[in-house]
């Protein structure tokens, strides 16, 4: 398991004030982030405004030190011993760069697992496998440069799975690839969660993929941590209140009048609202069966009569407008 | 150390078939260095060549003398342009998952550096060809003195394109940085006109160079016939130089890994 | 000509050279000619002792070898500064992606080049006058000036100049590389157009070649300007040649261009 507790970043930054003298300043890129990411997880790392991600990232993958706070990785003391963690992570980028464009895909792989000091007889083996996973195995002995986008993507796909590490970090995993290949990518994601049981941390921009993926998700904002939880944990939290959508034949300003009244009666401060030929109905208590009952009374006939569930992207962006507007962290 | 070597190849067999696949790249390692030569020849026919200062040198071997100089230098510049070629890994992103690795820095940059020996090896050959093609007379060959001076030149190579392989993989202007340390390499480390005539100043500034030694060793036992015991001064100077490459190049690495991890920022100066 | 397009050009390049200007590329411009004057200098006195090949002065019309290297390495200096500049322009509007736009304008080519030659033209001037300061240390004497014969050979040293970049502008639009093709006609320039001995003892070949670049007829010029030695005849024989060499690359450089920079963005696409 990867845990790591109060993680903060300062940067000091000189900046040149004129010629000679340049000023130091602190810029704190992470203030206080604690996370857990277990194997067999997908975790979401999601940022509101650029917030510190790729920073948190960073010092997850040993790259950067942190200023502050605690790392464990499988027990050990990663920030102590960098080198032992190294070996059991690896990181896939999205966008084309990053690998070799003159080399094949399969002395890409060798390349790489070389520098993991892989043994050859095994390193064989394994890039075979990788390459037959992400469908690569009759291009091996082509040039890079001569790949599609989302054959590239791919080949990263399995450089970082090179060292079969146990912990996976994606970042913008999908950035630039159409439709069909990302879909592929999510299967073969879910695949090494669900089945290989490793350890992935995600971070995109695309919200519909970490609610399609993540188990778990991390909301950063400003360095901090602003919300963690299940994406439902997340929607509770940020719509507070139940939205149903209801509709009749004959649907009229009446109706709707009727409807309120009833409504009213049994949660005082239920709303609805009349949009486009339907009923917009928003509660706090549960009120579907009361909707139905109504109905039934007056004898309507139901066209549609359905519970709203809010999207992640609806309840980030609602989070995101809270945080602007109260200049403040909600929590 | 098993892992060590392993790096180190696979770096070296990476870098050739990288860059080098660019047939392109042999223009500058030969042509450049021959337009060069010819250009240097010529310029020396301005003036009375048997009215050298230099003991060794006659219109006979001027020419030899000078095909060694150019052997020296291209195969030092090979070295300088592959190190120049390593720092674009900052900007395509692959130096990052170097770092992301375990691998031994060292062992990375060694193995970026024996790449371009390769080609320079190759460089060296053809000078070295036409050397024996164009004027075997004015040879004057000491055989143990050159046996025992070429492993040691190809040694300061490779640990003069490491310690530039380290430079230039954290520096922000490498193409300053490269034009800065090519031409000075030609004028100051005595690949037209020998160093034992230099003016002091100048003498000082070709120190720097290990170039400068190299081909002095090289000259004396190719030209002079000179044995290991009228060299050993260059070649011990030789080695004093490999290690302090040596361990310039380690210290580089370690600040630098200890800067990055501290900044983020792999760039030092 | 279009007047507005060639003061556009100017204003615009004008204004990214004062925001960003290249010091390290005029930096490293200098230090290439003091390191061939200084080459010439260790050789001369140190290397030779200051003993000359007696047919030197023959060939030459000279005595002071290093007023020779010096203004040889001035000139060579300007030619690549300015051909540097000149030919990278449209290349570097290929990689930064403005050539499209630039090639949706409806302008003359013409005023763009001409513009962008005008600019290098003034600002190289003054690094060569930094150059020549430089020289002044190690030796450079002027033994004859004549500042209209100056002008003359100033002017056509431009134009000639100019067909090259245009030329060279080709070759790197064609290959799309900057690096190998201009250092390798720099290293031939610098061998077979006479920059620090006279062209004469080259072989044939090697001097056939020279006479079909303008620079070797250019520094014929500068070289009588400042130090002497050419009759009058002979000057206006080498102007005359130098104004037909450049009038052909000029003239089949332009629609040369023109043509490649359909197939560059072609091939953009592809």
């Amino acid at each position: 398991m990867i845990e790591v507790n109060g993680l903060k970043k300062i940067y000091e930054v000189k900046r040149r004030q004129n010629f000679f003298c340049s000023e130091k300043e602190k810029i704190e890129a992470v203030k206080d982030i604690s996370m857990k990411l277990e194997k067999g997880q997908i975790v979401g790392l999601l940022g509101i405004n650029g917030a510190g991600k790729t920073t948190t990232i960073k010092m997850l993958t040993t790259l950067i030190e942190p200023t502050a706070g605690t790392y464990s990785f499988d027990g050990i003391d990663a920030i102590a011993h960098p080198d032992k963690v190294k070996r059991q992570i690896n990181m896939i980028a999205g966008g084309e760069r990053m690998i070799y464009w003159k080399l094949t895909a399969y002395e890409n792989l060798w390349y790489y697992g070389q520098l993991y000091g892989i043994e050859n007889s095994l390193l064989k083996k394994r890039i075979e496998e990788l390459l037959k996973i992400v469908g690569l195995e009759e291009k091996a002995n082509l040039p890079v440069e001569t790949f599609s986008k989302g054959m590239k993507q791919r080949l990263q796909i399995a450089r970082g799975m090179i060292n079969d590490p146990k912990y996976i970090f994606l970042d913008e995993p999908t950035i630039g690839l159409d439709a069909i290949v990302t879909q592929e990518l999510h299967k073969e994601i879910i695949r090494l969660a669900k089945e290989e049981e490793k350890g992935i941390l995600l971070t995109s921009h695309y919200l519909s993929e970490v609610e399609e993926l993540c188990d778990y998700i991390y909301l950063v904002n400003a360095g901090e941590l602003v919300f963690e939880g299940t994406k439902k944990n997340l929607t509770d939290y940020v719509f507070s209140k139940n939205r149903y959508v209801f509709s009749v034949k004959g649907m009229d300003e009446a109706i709707i009048i009727k409807l309120r009244d009833h409504l009213r009666s049994i949660d005082l401060e239920s709303e609805v609202m009349h949009e486009n030929g339907n009923a917009v109905i928003t509660s706090k208590a549960e009120l579907s069966a009361n909707i139905a009952e109504f109905a039934v009374n007056e004898s309507l006939i139901i066209n549609e009569l359905h519970k709203l569930e809010p999207s992640l992207e609806q309840a980030v962006i609602k989070l995101s407008k809270n945080i602007e507007s109260k200049g403040v962290d909600i929590a | 150390m098993k892992y060590f070597f392993k790096v180190m190849l696979a770096e070296s067999w990476k870098q050739h078939r990288n860059y080098f696949s660019n047939k392109l790249i042999y223009v500058s390692l030969f042509l450049w260095p021959f337009l060069s030569f010819m250009a240097s020849y010529y310029s020396y026919k301005v003036f009375d060549i048997e009215g050298s200062v230099v003991s060794y040198i006659s219109g006979g071997n001027i020419m030899v003398f000078l095909l060694i100089g150019y052997m020296g230098m291209s195969f030092f510049r090979s070295v300088v342009q592959s190190a120049w070629h390593f720092s674009f890994e900052r900007q395509s992103g692959t130096l990052e998952y170097i770092y992301l690795s375990p691998a031994s820095r060292m062992a990375v940059i060694l193995g970026n550096a024996l790449s371009s020996v390769f080609e320079g090896s190759v460089a060296m050959a053809v000078f070295g060809a036409l050397i024996i093609l164009y004027n075997k007379e004015s040879l004057s060959i000491n055989v143990i003195g050159l046996v025992t001076v070429i492993p040691i030149f190809l040694c300061v190579a490779l640990l003069w394109g490491a310690f530039l392989n380290a430079c230039f993989l954290y520096s922000r202007d490498t193409d300053f940085l490269f034009t800065v340390l090519e031409e000075p390499m030609e004028i100051f480390s005595g690949v037209k006109v020998p160093v034992s005539i230099f003016p002091g100043w100048a003498r000082v500034i070709s120190c720097i160079f290990p170039l400068t030694y190299a081909l002095e060793a090289l000259r004396q036992v190719m030209l002079n016939s000179a044995d290991i015991s009228s060299v050993k001064n260059v070649v011990i100077i030789s080695l004093v130089i490999i290690l302090v490459l040596l361990s310039a190049t380690l210290i580089t690495i370690h600040i630098v890994e200890k800067h990055m991890r501290k900044t983020g920022n792999v760039i030092l100066f | 000509m279009d007047l507005k397009v060639l003061r556009a050009t100017i204003k615009k390049e004008f204004q990214i050279r004062l925001r960003a200007y290249p010091v390290d590329f005029m930096l490293g411009c200098i230090l290439t000619s003091f390191y061939t004057v200084f080459g010439a200098w260790m050789m001369y006195h140190y290397f030779f002792g200051k003993r000359l090949a007696t047919d030197f002065s023959n060939l030459t019309g000279t005595s002071d070898y290093m007023s020779y290297a010096i203004v040889g390495s001035l000139v060579y200096m300007f030619v690549v500064r300015t051909c540097l500049n000149v030919s990278r322009r449209l290349i570097t509007e290929l990689r930064e992606g403005t050539l499209e736009s630039l090639m949706l304008a409806p302008f003359k080519r013409t005023s763009y080049f001409v513009g962008n030659m005008i600019l290098q033209t003034i600002m190289t001037l003054g690094e060569t006058a930094i150059a020549m300061v430089i020289g002044v240390f190690f030796g450079l004497k002027i033994h004859d000036f004549c500042f209209w014969k100056f002008v003359i050979a100033l002017i056509l040293s431009i134009y000639g100049f100019f067909g090259l970049s245009l030329i060279l502008g080709c070759v790197m639009i064609y290959t799309r590389d900057t690096y190998i093709s201009q250092n390798t006609l720099f290293t031939a320039i610098f061998l077979v157009c006479g920059i620090t001995f006279p062209k004469e003892y080259l072989p044939g070949i090697l001097q056939f070649v020279g006479n079909i670049i303008p620079v070797t007829d250019c520094l014929t010029l500068m070289r009588a300007d400042f130090l002497g030695g050419l009759t009058n005849g002979r000057f206006i024989y080498i102007a005359m040649r130098i104004f037909l060499v450049g009038s052909v690359y000029v003239f089949t450089g332009f629609p040369l261009l023109k043509q490649l920079e359909k197939i560059a963005l072609e091939k953009m696409e592809g």
